[in-house]
């Protein structure tokens, strides 16, 4: 499992908290209360799973254990190496094991014991045995609690390693002990590191983040190395080893020219040929550094021959790659962190390379072919020698060979530009005040005061300003008028009666819809949702609404015409006869119209004539598909209603089987004892025996 | 500092809080009143084994005391009582003593003919037939009772077989075999895993010996070639007795204690 942030392995328990842990889970979550009079095989079970609950657990929880703690193969080589120079890989390994070891020996003694128990006979015997089987579990990770100790440790230093994504674009950062390494990477980055006169104040490796190109770059600081044989090397120092064999990056190597680290260019120089080993593949850049104590031209001969051998080196990488090799300003650079001159210029320098050696990687990788695959330009074939340019009208060359024109001359220098040069978002902020047009330009950054004597500074800005006063109130006060103006009379005061007459209708009109719509609001979760076209209120019915009509004093019969011509469908011809059998209805205000719903009915006068339906028809409005489902509906919701019998007499699935030879027998012998026992007992054997078996036994007592 | 050590990073450019020493004092002080309120408090087997705790931190907090509280002054040394010192009084007995080795002497030699070794447990509690036996119904209707499962452990050695099921009286079910057993060298004070080669004697009965039956107090003989043990003669001994000091059947593995 690839894992670069190590935050999220669970907390290692210690031995002894991690027994007591389990012990008080098995106590809590299995059942407490057994008696000795209880069956044998419930006693068993009892015992057995509190054994086998334990078990579980402790599985469990060390499964989570090995799982979690990242495996040194599985992961980036880089991760790996980290951590097998911080922590030891066999330790590491070692200490895992043992867990997995005690896992399995766990699971042995739960399988044998829960064997063991099935043969157990009394309560005191499966409580020994569960005794003994919790007892040595507890026992096995006693004895693995110094591993348990040791990765909690790890854990806890893993947890805070810096998250370094290994295959991002990064700088890395390196070179002898105090050459002003965390110096550059606090000035180009927000990561505050720890920058002291003595040596090796980095002791580990530091990340930081910065921007170049919209692009984001890690970089990465490490430890300083000294010149000395590999095997010598201390952890700190394995540490920068490890970041730079493993990571492909661009790296920075660190020269101090002016020796105030304590060594000089000489051994700086030997040291970079003792691990330009490391640098294969990776664009590499020498910055000397310091530049404000020793300028790069004023150092001596030997050691400007040292350096230039290095740069030859650093040239080579970059040939390597294709880059011209006539463009040295690339390898060797100078600045000094103090007074920062130079410094924006070899991280731009910096990430440029790392961005160039990656596009061109990327572009010679097999996976950008399958992309490059799915465009295609296409372009007509050519049938003639004639040259078909693309044909521009006049007037839009014109229009941009002004514009062109107005660009030249303009050229200003964009903010934007000023900010790239100044380091990029983070580092440069522009001053917004540079263009404040004031009497004196000395006064530009000057800071405004709010207060001053005693007055509010504001409210002295405006030399006119109780005039724009007075004009302001004055208008607000006309808009409010207006307002007022505009607000509509409803007391009916200027209203002639007949208006007043239509307004109260309106008025009682309204309060009634609002009264139906509050019913339906109320009793909307519980009603159906039919769709309209069912209508079980007859609300849309067209002599409704031709009633409705003539209230108002129109006249409703060409609407009413209209409405029916458009809803009547195809079938109109049985429809008609059936109108002219079924007679009157007294829903009907106009008379001869059929009702929609008496079509549908059946044709018995009977039916006809009463007005209730049959019981299992199906009105559209419930929700049932066909008057089967119906009946189905109706006989449970009469089944529900239905009183129980309480009355605790015997029934039907009460009866004995008659045949069983058990009563003949307990009838023989009583009826041979009852000869010795006295009468009356007699009676009530009887009566307890008509009692439990019922007609039958009677039929039986009846032969006594 | 690494980078990831916040806590200590922040410490070391801010300072602590201008209080936080004296928060912490307090807070350590409280701690005594709060141990006991939760002592006080706790319930039930967590009760229970927090008192247990507490009482052997007190045992060995007066024991550090009193080591402190040592005087280094000067006392009165009482000089060591040599072995079989007598006092004046009982000076001339020494007739008595002598017989008392004769006899001894005696006693020894009418042990030796018998066969009576001494042996860490001289005494066990006998085991009833009913204990160690379960009747097992057999037959067609279950009526037959003639057939015994051995409800203790038992040892039988690797070329072992079964009697054909239908003839066999006793049974030995093998959940209840034990092929090892944890023995201690009574002088060395350790304990080794080593297998057993046979059961010798079963205090209860011989037929309990044939029948490899392991209880409390059987003398069982294990494989000591693990342990290196080597006869004045020069041969290496790879089998000796022990004797099981456990119940077997009760705890899911056999404890014996070598006879040296």
């Amino acid at each position: 499992m690839v894992q670069y942030n190590f935050k999220k392995i669970t907390v290692v328990p210690t031995g002894k908290d991690f027994i007591d842990i389990i012990l008080s889970r098995t106590q809590r979550q299995t059942p407490t209360v057994v008696h000795k009079g209880y069956a044998i095989s419930r006693i068993r079970q009892f015992y057995m799973r509190k054994v086998k609950y334990t078990q579980q657990n402790y599985h469990d929880k060390l499964s989570t254990i090995i799982e979690e703690f990242p495996r040194l193969d599985d992961i980036h080589p880089f991760y790996g190496d980290l951590l097998h120079v911080l922590y030891n890989k066999d330790h590491y390994k070692l200490a895992l094991g043992q867990i997995n070891t005690a896992r399995n020996l766990i699971g042995k003694i739960a399988k044998d014991y829960v064997k063991l128990l099935k043969y157990g006979d009394s309560l005191y015997r499966c409580k020994s045995l569960k005794v003994a089987a919790l007892g040595r579990m507890c026992t096995v990770i006693k004895r693995v609690g110094p591993s348990l100790a040791y990765l909690e440790q790890i854990r806890q230093h893993m947890a805070r390693l810096p998250s370094i994504d290994p295959n991002t674009r990064t700088i890395l950062i390196c070179g002898y002990p105090n050459v002003g390494k965390s110096s550059f990477i606090n000035k180009i980055t927000r990561a505050d590191v720890d920058v002291q006169p003595y040596a090796f104040t980095t002791k580990s490796l530091f990340v930081g983040h910065t921007d170049y190109k919209y692009l984001r770059y890690q970089v990465i600081d490490t430890p300083g190395i000294l010149d000395r044989p590999f095997e010598d090397r201390n952890i700190i120092e394995m540490c920068s080893i490890t970041a730079l064999a493993h990571l492909r990056a661009a790296v920075l190597f660190f020269l101090d020219i002016s020796g105030s680290c304590g060594y000089s260019i000489a051994q700086q120089a030997a040291l970079f040929h003792s691990i330009k080993s490391l640098f294969m593949n990776k664009p590499l850049i020498i910055v000397c550094n310091k530049t404000d104590l020793q300028a790069l031209e004023g150092i001596s001969e030997d050691d400007k021959k040292l350096v230039m051998e290095m740069k030859a080196e650093a040239m080579k990488t970059l040939i390597g790659q294709g880059g011209e090799p006539t463009n040295d300003e690339r390898v060797l650079l100078t600045m000094s962190t103090l007074t920062e001159e130079g410094v924006i210029a070899v991280k731009n320098a910096a990430c440029e390379r790392l961005l160039d050696q990656r596009v061109e990687l990327k572009m010679k990788s097999k996976k950008l072919n399958d992309c490059l695959n799915r465009f295609h330009v296409a372009m007509p074939k050519p049938r003639d020698q004639k040259e078909r340019p693309p044909c521009i009208p006049e007037a839009v060359l014109e229009a941009k060979a002004k514009k062109a024109e107005q660009a030249a001359e303009k050229q200003k220098k964009l903010e934007k530009d000023l900010e790239d040069e100044n380091g990029g978002a983070g580092v440069y902020s522009a001053s917004l005040r540079k263009h404040y047009i004031l009497a004196n330009d000395e006064w530009k950054e000057d800071i405004m005061p709010e207060i001053l004597d005693g007055h509010n500074v504001y409210d002295f800005v405006d030399p006119d300003i109780l005039q724009r006063l007075e004009e302001l109130e004055r208008e607000e006060g006309m808009r409010q008028e207006q307002e007022a103006d505009d607000d509509f009379e409803m007391d009916g005061a200027e209203l002639t009666p007949e208006e007043q007459e239509a307004l109260a209708e309106i008025r009682k009109k309204k309060r009634l819809l609002i009264q139906q719509h509050r019913m339906k609001k109320s009793t909307a979760e519980s009603r159906p949702t039919v769709p309209r076209k069912f209508d079980k209120d007859k609300k849309y019915t067209s002599e409704r609404m031709g009633r409705q009509l003539s209230t108002l004093g129109l006249d409703p019969t060409l609407a009413i015409n209209r409405a029916r011509s458009k809803s009547r469908g195809r079938k109109r011809e049985r429809s008609v006869d059936r109108g002219d059998q079924n007679g009157t209805d007294d829903m009907d205000v106009d008379g001869n119209q059929p009702n929609k719903k008496l079509r549908l009915r059946s044709r018995s006068q009977s039916r006809s004539r009463s007005k209730s339906r049959p019981p299992y028809e199906v009105v559209p409005g419930e929700g049932l598909k066909d008057s089967a489902q119906k009946k189905k509906a109706v006989k449970l919701a009469e089944k529900s209603h239905k009183k129980r019998n309480k009355d605790a007499r015997k029934g039907e699935a009460d009866r004995i089987d008659a045949s069983s030879i058990q009563i003949g027998f307990i009838l023989h012998k009583l009826y041979t004892e009852s000869c010795e026992l006295s009468y009356p007992l007699l009676e009530v054997a009887l009566k307890a025996l008509k009692g439990l078996y019922g007609y039958r036994g009677e039929s039986y007592c009846g032969l006594i | 500092m690494p980078q990831g050590d916040y806590i200590d990073l922040h410490r070391k450019r801010n300072g602590y809080r201008h209080d936080h020493f004296e928060r912490k004092r307090k807070k350590e002080a409280r701690e005594v009143h709060k141990r006991s309120q939760i002592a006080q408090k706790t319930l039930g087997i967590k009760g229970k084994m927090l008192t247990k705790k507490r009482y052997a931190e007190k045992a060995l907090m007066k024991k550090t005391l009193a080591m402190h509280e040592e005087s280094s002054s000067r006392r009165k040394v009482d000089d060591d009582v040599q072995e079989g010192a007598v006092p004046a009084y009982l000076l001339d007995r020494d007739a008595t003593t002598r017989a008392k080795v004769l006899s001894n002497t005696v006693k020894q030699k009418r042990k030796e003919k018998a066969g009576k070794w001494e042996v860490p447990l001289p005494k066990v509690r006998p085991v009833a037939e009913d204990e160690m036996f379960r009747v097992i119904r057999s037959g067609k209707r279950k009526t037959k009772q003639w057939k015994r499962m051995i409800t203790k452990a038992t040892f039988v050695g690797p070329s072992f077989t079964r009697k054909p099921p239908k003839y066999e009286r006793f049974i030995r079910p093998s959940g209840l075999r034990f092929t090892k057993a944890h023995v201690t060298h009574p002088e060395l004070k350790c304990t080794f895993n080593l297998e057993i080669i046979g059961v010798k004697k079963n205090p209860n009965g011989p037929m309990y010996t044939s029948l490899g039956v392991i209880t409390k107090g059987t003398v069982i003989e294990v494989n000591v070639s693990e342990l290196g043990l080597v006869t004045p003669a020069g041969k290496v001994v790879w089998g000796k007795y022990a004797q099981v000091t456990n119940n077997p059947e009760n705890d899911g593995c056999i404890n014996a204690v070598l006879l040296v």
